[in-house]
């Protein structure tokens, strides 16, 4: 098993550097530079001008030798500055990601307090009203769009609580009520798809475990029928499970963006997203590895878990 | 000279006109059409909004929080790099300018252009206009802040920030008009100009020519750390996306302002949320784009004020690649001109609120707005004209085209389709629609090297007459995106800029809209009004022509106060 | 199947040929409700989809802005939009849009990635190695971002959409096949089958597959319905379907949000289209697994 974990830590780089290559390629492949968001509504700008600013901000030189830079600013851990406000990135990241992870960790959980017991409570009355019900309530949450619900939110707690999130963002540490206030709504939107995915997801993995044969051999045994359900079921039904919460880990952390623009916070998704459209390369690059890091560890995670979920599967 | 410059653009309003503008402010109002919001022909409607709100007759109320959902962020605090209306909404605060338009309090009206001082105390020109002396207030002083510690403003101040905008940034092609300067004494700066210039304190007067801290630039290598100035207001939070803070300047140099204590943005990119902000007060002022919304936040907040915008220019038109066939042929031009249903537009999609569509702001050439029909025959709805042009030009089949835009706001989108539909109806030209993200289409635009058309716009900000004449159609200006290269423009705009007398400058600005809308070199497209919508405690804040108060006309909030 | 495999494991699975598929899936589609309501649904998109231009009683894209946002009534049941268009005609095209969309994003997606699932799971090794590693370097890119910036690169409009979203299933779809696989090779029939001198592709297609297609269709189910929204996202980002394109996804991120008090209708039509069509999709996907898992099935 350690021999696997060392095996795959080092794997770990090669996805890295392909994943840098990706992003790198797929931002300078895009039409429009940084400097054209930067002239905002002017157009007086002279050739002269334009390459001046060019050669400052490092994009006149050859790609490879901007790509190696930036890999090597990234791993001495100085990530270096954005283009678009001369901010460096570090602090601009500092700032945007406890915002997107008390986001996400708030969805999360809300969506799993909510999911797998209802998703247990389908699975084990399965085929009768309540599990319709569950199942019809779960699809609806999977089928409206976040930018949907958001607006639709924010308009009727404004039209009929006559109250909406206090606007401007304060960090948890500086004022805990208003954060908290701030980040209720947000999450509980995010959370409600989430809980609709592993909802069923849980529901359907449970069904088919609970026809496992071990399953039935413990039942045979004569354990108590909960127990059984709760202990060998879930444990190999979470296998998916797993995978899929692992996977909404990475649509989470950049998926926030809808979420953060409409309920105002400034958060990863936002950030990495305006950084997109305005073609500022550091900041996109920077943080969408900073990302792919977290998740390939992630995923290791989810590997592993595999192994200790399920004994029949083992690792050389 | 008279202190307020030789050049005194002063809307004519005779005493009946102002009574009656002034009446329109408060709870006595006119004429109140209900059931507005679907379409409406002909007549333009009286909307049940005044377009003025004149400022308040109680004596202002210092002190108060200012608060405003923002749908702009700046991008950068620098203003010799950027233009944008997301660094200026409240670099208009925190700096001055040499020169100023009126403020609401002291205009007459919307369409009021006087040229006030700023920084500057008066300014005269030499005759030939070519060498413009300005004289400086005296005790002005910047923040009390380091590096500048509330010293005096000098001559010398103003001169180093004219230098470092005609060396680099976006302001270079305006300022590079200087040929050189002079500070006889501290409060005098004397600027020789390349060639005469009788606009060229409106051109000092536009919102982003700010004066800023020498000691900044020199300590900082650049402006993007710290934005100092002389203004009303100092910056005391920039948070990136989240919020700037203004506090007020105690040693502001006028006396007593500003009144109000702090002025909060809050940077609210989403527009549902900026209007549930104003509905729970969390917001102060909002504006709005149709006369439906306006319905629908009154029912909510029935105390709201609401004043009705008039456009006196449409910021954007159907830009067409015209230095290349099909477009460089004016038949063609006229043809897709008259093919478009500029009223329909107007009635629909505006509500009948908005404008048909011009570029020069009409305040500069005469007094009324103009309607479709002085516009010229090549402005009217004449589809079957259109056709037998287009055959005459060559193409009585149609052709294909492309069109690319960036979604400013909702209704362009319609506005796109529907001119879309028209050429196709009625020329059988298919237009393929592409909708870009901002960077792209303005990277795109701006290049200048695009074919087929474009949704093409020309600056938000500027007010003064040679910038929207000369900057933006002279063959020569780098600002010239509509591509126009009519020797009889440049020889209007070039004339323009050199005549003193303001009759003759009507008549001058005429004959340039006139030729523009002959020979459609420029194709504008209708232009919504909008609506300000303020909280019922907020006074001073009418917005004025050019100048919305909450966007680059934001250094009137000097000059706001809240009654409550 | 052999009788040795009988006798090794009597409780293991049995996996069944492939004709009685059909029929299993008629069975279970009569006997459960939400099956037959959930094939009522596909029916119906389907059929919509294909016969649009019949249906739809106006152009969807002709213009008509004197009657704009108009309420529903019998000219116009589910009114008109900011320009005019009768919504209903607008919707019933967008079921084409949809299905397009859908199909072939998560067609592709599900496909490929199941390819490349099954191959790395059965065979391990080297390919397995490499291969999951790109996987995992696409995977590590969050997904909307991805398809933001492949849409950014290509040209906005629906098909580039589709291609992004695509490629943001393919790793996904390929680590749960392959999980999927790695789990039921354990099993001790495959051994067996292996010890036998089964050739590959008949094992992987008797043995494997069959444990594989639940959890596939299951995805595959869900991300039809991601797909649809990753392009009313893409939309509402302005990065996705281009106007006048009437997808349901832009219905309902541009005029449906502007005018979400003035005329409610102009988003409640398209984003009732877009439950339901992903309503039936995922209780489809459900409904597949029933007739189809031979666990399952064996239960009866």
């Amino acid at each position: 098993m350690h021999k696997y974990v060392i095996r795959r830590l080092l794997l770990a780089i090669p996805v890295l550097l392909l994943s840098s290559l990706i992003v790198f390629g797929l931002m300078r492949v895009m039409p429009g530079d940084a400097l054209t968001a930067l002239m905002a509504e002017s157009g007086n700008v002279g050739e002269r001008e334009l390459r001046k600013l060019r050669e400052d901000l490092g994009l006149d030189r050859p790609y490879h030798e901007q790509y190696l830079i930036w890999l090597w600013q990234l791993v001495s851990l100085n990530p270096g500055y954005s283009i678009f406000t001369n901010e460096p990135i570090a602090a601009a990241l500092g700032k945007s990601i406890p915002v997107t992870i008390e986001l996400a960790t708030l969805a999360m959980l809300l969506g799993l307090v909510i999911a797998i017991p209802v998703g247990v409570l389908s699975a084990t009355r399965a085929d009768r009203p309540a599990d319709y019900v569950g199942r019809v309530v779960a699809v609806s949450g999977l089928s409206l769009p976040d930018f949907w619900l958001g607006t639709l939110v924010i308009t009727f707690a404004a039209l009929w609580l006559h109250w909406i999130p206090p606007l401007g963002y304060v960090s948890l540490w500086e004022s805990p009520w208003r954060n908290l206030q701030q980040f209720l709504l947000p999450a509980a939107v995010l959370g409600f798809r989430l809980s609709a995915a592993t909802m069923r997801m849980t529901r359907s993995t449970v069904l088919e475990v609970l026809r496992e044969d071990y399953v039935r051999t413990a039942w045979a045994k004569g354990l108590e029928g909960r127990i059984v359900v709760y202990k060998h079921a879930l444990k190999n039904a979470l296998i998916p499970v797993v995978t899929i919460v692992g996977g909404q880990l990475g649509t989470l952390l950049a998926g926030t963006v809808v979420v953060e623009t409409i309920f105002a916070l400034p958060g990863m998704g936002r950030l990495t997203v305006e950084a997109i459209l305005f073609r500022d390369y550091p900041v996109v690059q920077t943080n969408v590895m900073l990302v792919a890091t977290t998740l390939v560890t992630l995923n290791l995670l989810v590997d592993l878990t595999y192994a200790w979920l399920d004994p029949r599967i083992h690792y050389q | 000279m008279p202190t307020d410059g030789p050049v005194a653009l002063r809307q004519r309003v005779n005493r009946r006109e102002f009574l009656r503008r002034a009446g329109w402010g408060g709870a006595g109002m006119g004429v109140l059409i209900v059931g507005a919001g679907r379409a409406r022909l002909s007549a333009q409607p009286v909307s049940p909004y005044p377009d003025w709100i004149p400022p308040s007759s109680k004596p202002p109320k210092p002190g108060g929080v200012l608060t405003r959902a923002s749908s702009w962020d700046p991008p950068v605090l620098d203003p010799r790099l950027t233009q944008s209306i997301g660094l200026f909404q409240f670099a208009a605060l925190t700096s001055n300018r040499l020169v100023r338009y009126a403020f609401a309090d002291e205009a007459s009206g919307t369409n009021d252009l006087t040229l006030k001082g700023d920084l500057a105390e008066s300014w005269q020109s030499s005759p030939d206009h070519r060498v413009w002396t300005f004289k400086l207030r005296q005790g002005v002083k910047w923040h009390n802040v380091p590096p500048l510690n509330g010293r005096e403003l000098v001559a010398a101040d103003v001169k180093h920030c004219f230098e470092a905008y005609a060396k680099e940034g976006v302001q270079s092609f305006t300022f590079r008009e200087i040929e050189g300067m002079e500070t006889p004494d501290e409060h005098t700066l004397r600027v020789h100009l390349q060639s005469p210039n009788v606009l060229f304190p409106q051109n000092l007067a536009e919102p982003i020519t700010v004066i800023f801290a020498r000691e900044v630039l020199e300590e900082d290598g650049d402006l993007k750390k710290r934005l100092i100035g002389t203004g009303p207001y100092l910056l005391k939070e920039h948070t990136r996306k989240v919020r700037v803070v203004l506090a007020r300047n105690p040693d502001y140099f006028d006396k007593g302002r500003p009144y109000v204590d702090e002025y909060t943005i809050l940077s609210t990119p989403d527009a549902a949320t900026r209007l549930a902000a104003f509905r729970t007060g969390q917001s102060d002022i909002l504006w709005l784009a149709s006369l439906g919304e306006v319905e629908t936040v009154r029912k909510t907040n029935p105390a709201a004020v609401v004043q009705e915008y008039k456009n006196v220019l449409a910021p954007f038109g159907l830009a067409l690649a015209q230095d290349k066939p099909p477009f460089n042929d004016v038949r063609v031009r006229r043809a897709i001109s008259m093919a478009v249903d500029r009223q329909k537009q107007v009635d629909t999609l505006f509500e009948g609120h908005g404008i048909p569509g011009w570029g020069v702001p009409y305040i500069y050439y005469q007094d009324k707005m103009p309607t479709l029909a002085q516009l010229g025959p090549w402005w009217r709805h004449r589809p079957s004209e259109a056709k037998k042009l287009l055959a005459e030009a060559g193409h009585a089949n149609g052709f294909e085209t492309t069109l690319f835009y960036y979604e400013y706001f909702p209704q362009m989108t319609s506005q796109v389709q529907l001119v879309q539909q028209d050429l196709k109806r009625n020329l059988n030209i298919n237009v393929k629609i592409t909708k870009l993200d901002y960077t792209t289409y303005y990277g795109r635009y701006v290049e200048s090297k695009w074919d087929g058309m474009a949704w093409g716009f020309q600056s938000g900000h500027a007010v003064g007459l040679d910038e929207r004449t000369y900057q933006y159609m002279h063959s020569k200006s780098t600002k010239n995106f509509f591509r126009v290269n009519d020797p009889l423009i440049d020889e209007l705009t070039t004339k323009l800029r050199q005549t003193p007398d303001r009759g003759e400058q009507r008549t001058i600005a005429r004959k340039i809209v006139d030729r523009e809308y002959d020979q459609v070199l420029r194709m504008w497209m209708p232009y919504d009004n909008g609506f300000l919508v303020f909280q019922p405690h907020v006074r001073n804040m009418a917005a004025l022509a050019l100048r919305r108060t909450d966007g680059y006309g934001a250094s009137a909030i000097a000059r706001l106060w809240l009654d409550k | 199947m052999s009788t040795v495999t009988a006798r090794v494991a009597p409780f293991e699975r049995q996996p069944t040929a492939t004709p009685r598929r059909g029929e299993a899936l008629w069975a279970v589609i009569k006997r459960k409700p939400l099956g037959l309501a959930s094939a009522a649904l596909l029916v119906l998109l389907v059929t919509t989809a294909i016969f649009a231009g019949v249906l739809a009683p106006y152009d969807p894209l002709a213009t008509q802005p004197e009657i704009r946002l108009a309420p529903p009534s019998r000219d116009h049941p589910f009114g008109t939009d900011d320009i005019g268009r009768d919504v209903l005609s607008r919707v019933v095209h967008g079921s084409r849009i949809s299905l397009w969309v859908g199909v072939l994003a998560v067609g592709i997606g599900t496909g490929v990635g199941m390819v490349i699932g099954l191959l790395c799971g059965y065979c391990e090794g080297r390919l397995d190695l490499l291969v999951q590693r790109l996987m995992d370097a696409i995977q590590a890119i969050p997904g909307l971002i991805l398809a933001l910036a492949i849409v950014s690169v290509l040209k906005p409009s629906t098909t580039n959409a589709m291609l992004a979203i695509a490629i943001v299933i393919i790793p996904g779809n390929s680590r749960i096949v392959r999980g999927a696989v790695l789990s039921a090779k354990q099993n001790r029939y495959v051994e067996a089958a292996q010890a036998i001198g089964c050739r590959h592709p008949r094992i992987i297609t008797t043995h494997i597959l069959p444990n594989v297609t639940a959890p596939i269709l299951i995805i595959a189910s869900i991300w039809f319905g991601n797909a649809i929204l990753i392009e009313a996202t893409l939309s509402f980002l302005g990065l996705g379907t281009q106007p006048p394109t009437p997808s349901w996804g832009l219905m309902l991120s541009s005029t449906g949000r502007a005018f979400m008090e003035q005329a409610p209708w102009l988003a409640i039509f398209p984003g009732l289209a877009i439950s339901l069509a992903v309503l039936g999709f995922n209780l489809f996907g459900d409904t597949l697994r029933d007739a189809w898992d031979p666990r399952l099935r064996r239960q009866g």
